[in-house]
């Protein structure tokens, strides 16, 4: 699943380490996730919408 | 590592606690050794000394359950029970493989309380692959 998490920290200057504290999650997850090695739950997908105001779709695309 | 190279609240714990366990059967079966060694016990003291490491090892595994119940970070979690998966088939395979080898040749029998460590080490390179895999950059 394709995502645009990289661009959305980005946006806001965020580290992968920053965005890690924020969710409450490792830094390598946050990694696996941006880079597709791993899709989060619908509780974590939810999690990452609330905290870049968006919806689940804006922040993920389905295709390999 | 998962757990080792990660920082959640639940990893640490979990360190700590495995190391206790872990410390805890070295010293049980260093006593159970010197005990057998010089004092030959028998009957039920003997069973006691006998069964002090391996109390030791089934609470490791009560850790084990500990972790994955307390662990916040799903993807942690994962990468976890992955390893355990793989410690346990490959450790399933590693005696299986070996017992009729035992079986059938006249190799020498494996001893049994080495199965243990056995999962342990392929759990520990899984996770070794896990992190070269997962590996993150600082950015």
């Amino acid at each position: 699943m394709n995502n645009r998490l990289r661009v959305l920290r980005a946006e806001r200057k965020w580290s992968q380490q920053d965005l890690a504290d924020r969710l409450e999650v490792s830094r390598q997850s946050v990694n696996a996730i941006e880079t597709g090695k791993y899709d989060p739950s619908l509780p974590l997908a939810f999690k990452l919408a609330r905290l870049f105001s968006t919806s689940i779709e804006a922040i993920f695309v389905e295709g390999s | 590592m998962s757990v080792c190279a990660s920082t959640t609240p639940a990893s640490r714990r979990y360190l700590l606690r495995f190391g206790s366990t872990m410390a805890s059967y070295i010293v049980l079966f260093a006593l159970a050794e010197n005990a057998f060694r010089h004092h030959h016990p028998t009957g039920v003291g003997a069973i006691a000394l006998a069964l002090g490491p391996a109390l030791a090892i089934v609470a490791s595994i009560g850790v084990v359950g500990l972790y994955l119940t307390e662990e916040q970070d799903e993807f942690q979690q994962m990468l976890f029970v992955r390893s355990i998966l793989w410690g346990i088939g490959l450790t399933l395979a590693f005696t299986t493989t070996r017992g009729f080898l035992e079986l059938f040749t006249p190799i020498d029998r494996f001893p049994l309380y080495a199965v243990y460590p056995v999962f342990w080490m392929i759990v520990g390179l899984t996770q070794g692959a896990h992190s070269w895999y997962y590996r993150s950059r600082n950015e």
